[in-house]
C-alpha cells in the first residue's frame, strides 16, 4: 500500500508540475497579448483582443470533466495515448491555460499605468516595456498567481482517475471510495492537503520576499 | 530670438466622445528657456504636454522637435526623439521593483548603454540630485520629494535637450516644492536643458518660468512674459487664475481696503527687483 501511495504521489506531482509549466508558458503569452492588445494598451488591436477574449471565455466555461473526454482524440494525436499521467497533461494544459491567461492578465493590469507612460516617454518600445516594466513590476502578483494555478491544476489532476490517468486522486477514488478502503482515502487526501499548504505558503512567501514595495 | 526647439502648430486633440481636449494650439518654445503652461484642471494642459512627445497623437496639427515633424517619424525615430525629451510626472512614476540606482539606469538601458557605463552615469546623476546614499534603496522607502529627485535624475540621464514637467510639484508640500524648483532651475542653467512646466500653481510659474501660456477650455488664450501676463492679464482666464490664487486674493483684499490699485503695487515690486 505504501509503495502504491508513493507511486501515486509521484504521478500526481509529475502531472501537476509538468502541466503547470506548459500551461503557464502558454497562459503567460496569451495573458500578455490580452493586456497589450486591449483598448488603451501598448499596442491596441481590438479584433485580436476580442477574439482571444472570446476563446478564453469559451474554454473556461467547459467543465473540466467534459473537456477531458471531449478532447480525447486530440490527446491521442499529441501524445499517442489517452491513458496514464502523460496523457493527462494534455487536457490539464488545455483547461488551465485560459485560466492562467486571465490570472496573468489581471496581474499585469495592476501595474500602474503612469509607470508604463513614463517608460514610453523615455522611448521604450512596447516589447521593452513588456519585459522591462510590465513583467518585473507585476512579479509578486504573478508569483501568487502561479501558486494558485498550480493548486488548481493539482485539484483537476485528481479527476484523472476517470480516464485511467492515475495519481493520488485516482487512488482515493478507486481504493478509498469504490472499495471502501477509507484508510487509503484518508492518507491520499491528507497528502493532497499538505501539498496544497506547501504550494500556497511557498508562493506567498516568495511573492513577499521578492516584493520591493514592502522593504 | 533663438531657434524654437519645440514648435506646436495648430494642435487639436479630440477624444472618442468628440470632446475637444485641445483646439488649435500653437506656440514656439525656445532653446534654453523655461516655458510655463498654466490653466485650471480640465483646461487641456496634460493632453498638451503629452502631445509634445506624442504620448498622445494629436488629431490635427503638428509638433516639431528641433525642426523635425514628429508625425513624419518612423516608430524607431520617434523612440529616439523621446530619448532627447525627458519627462517627469505628478506621481513620480518610478519603477517600484527597482532600486533607486536601477531606476536611473532604466532610460540608459533603453538607449542601449552598457551596464557598467550606465551604472557610472547613474551614480553621477544621483550625486547631482543629492541622493547618492539612497542608491541601493527601493522607491517605497523614499519621501515624495526624494522620489521626484530620482525621477528628475532618471529624466535627464540620457542628456535630453528638453524636459517636460507635468504637475511635477503638485503632490509636494511647499518646502519640497521650492527644493524641486531650484533643482530644475539649476539643471536648466547648468546643462542648458529647455524646460516645459505644466501646472495649475501660479507660484511655480512665478518662481521658475520666463514665459507662460495660459490655457482655458482647450485653447491657449494668452502667451507672453510671466511678468507681463500676470501684471496686465488680457484674458479672462488669466485674470481668474490670478484672483483665485490665495495669496494674491488676500493681497487684493488688503489693497482694496486701503485704496491702492494692484498695478501700482506690482509696478513697484518689479521695479525694485
Amino acid at each position: 500500500m505504501f509503495g502504491m501511495i508513493i507511486k501515486g504521489l509521484w504521478e500526481t506531482l509529475y502531472m501537476t508540475l509538468f502541466s503547470t509549466f506548459l500551461a503557464y508558458l502558454f497562459g503567460m503569452l496569451i495573458g500578455i497579448v490580452l493586456v497589450v492588445t486591449d483598448k488603451g494598451g501598448l499596442f491596441p488591436v481590438a479584433a485580436l483582443n476580442k477574439t482571444l477574449g472570446l476563446i478564453v471565455n469559451l474554454a473556461r466555461s467547459v467543465p473540466f470533466l467534459i473537456l477531458l473526454i471531449a478532447i480525447l482524440p486530440f490527446t491521442r494525436l499529441v501524445v499517442g495515448t489517452t491513458i496514464g499521467p502523460t496523457a493527462m497533461v494534455v487536457p490539464l494544459v488545455v483547461a488551465s491555460t485560459p485560466f492562467i491567461a486571465r490570472l496573468v492578465e489581471s496581474s499585469l493590469k495592476e501595474v500602474d499605468s503612469g509607470v508604463i507612460e513614463a517608460a514610453s516617454s523615455m522611448g521604450a518600445s512596447p516589447l521593452q516595456i513588456i519585459y522591462k516594466v510590465l513583467l518585473p513590476e507585476a512579479r509578486p502578483s504573478l508569483i501568487l498567481g502561479a501558486a494558485i494555478s498550480t493548486i488548481t491544476i493539482l485539484s483537476y489532476s485528481a479527476m484523472a482517475g476517470i480516464v485511467g490517468g492515475r495519481g493520488l486522486g485516482d487512488l482515493a477514488i478507486r481504493y478509498g471510495y469504490y472499495r471502501y478502503q477509507s484508510d487509503i482515502m484518508l492518507i491520499t487526501v491528507a497528502i493532497l492537503v499538505i501539498i496544497v499548504q506547501i504550494l500556497q505558503e511557498v508562493g506567498a512567501r516568495l511573492a513577499r520576499f521578492l516584493d520591493k514595495r514592502l522593504k | 530670438m533663438p531657434d524654437a526647439i519645440i514648435r506646436a502648430q495648430g494642435l487639436t486633440k479630440s477624444f472618442d466622445k468628440g470632446d475637444l481636449a485641445l483646439e488649435d494650439v500653437s506656440f514656439d518654445i525656445y532653446s534654453g528657456e523655461i516655458f510655463g503652461v498654466i490653466g485650471k484642471s480640465g483646461a487641456g494642459k496634460s493632453t498638451l504636454v503629452r502631445c509634445l512627445n506624442f504620448l498622445e497623437r494629436p488629431s490635427a496639427g503638428e509638433v516639431y522637435f528641433q525642426g523635425e515633424a514628429l508625425s513624419g517619424m518612423s516608430r524607431k525615430k520617434l523612440y529616439q526623439a523621446r530619448q532627447s525629451i525627458g519627462m517627469i510626472f505628478q506621481q513620480f512614476n518610478l519603477l517600484m521593483q527597482r532600486t533607486v540606482l536601477d531606476n536611473v539606469c532604466f532610460p540608459l538601458e533603453i538607449a542601449g548603454w552598457k551596464r557598467e557605463t550606465a551604472k557610472k552615469r547613474a551614480a553621477e546623476l544621483l550625486e547631482l540630485v543629492k541622493l547618492s546614499e539612497k542608491a541601493g534603496t527601493y522607491p517605497a522607502k523614499l519621501s515624495g520629494g526624494q522620489r521626484q529627485r530620482v525621477a528628475i535624475a532618471r529624466a535627464v540621464a540620457c542628456g535630453p535637450k528638453a524636459l517636460l514637467c507635468d504637475e511635477a510639484t503638485s503632490a509636494l508640500d511647499p518646502e519640497t516644492t521650492r527644493d524641486i524648483l531650484s533643482l530644475l532651475r539649476d539643471i536648466n542653467l547648468r546643462f542648458g536643458i529647455t524646460i516645459v512646466v505644466i501646472t495649475h500653481e501660479m507660484q511655480v510659474i512665478e518662481n521658475l518660468c520666463g514665459r507662460v501660456a495660459v490655457m482655458d477650455a482647450a485653447r491657449v488664450v494668452e502667451i507672453g512674459g510671466v511678468r507681463e501676463v500676470f501684471s496686465r492679464p488680457k484674458s479672462e482666464a488669466a485674470r481668474a487664475l490670478i484672483n483665485t490664487d490665495g495669496e494674491a486674493a488676500a493681497l487684493l483684499r488688503f489693497l482694496g481696503k486701503n485704496g491702492v490699485s494692484i498695478e501700482e503695487v506690482l509696478g513697484h515690486v518689479w521695479h525694485d527687483n
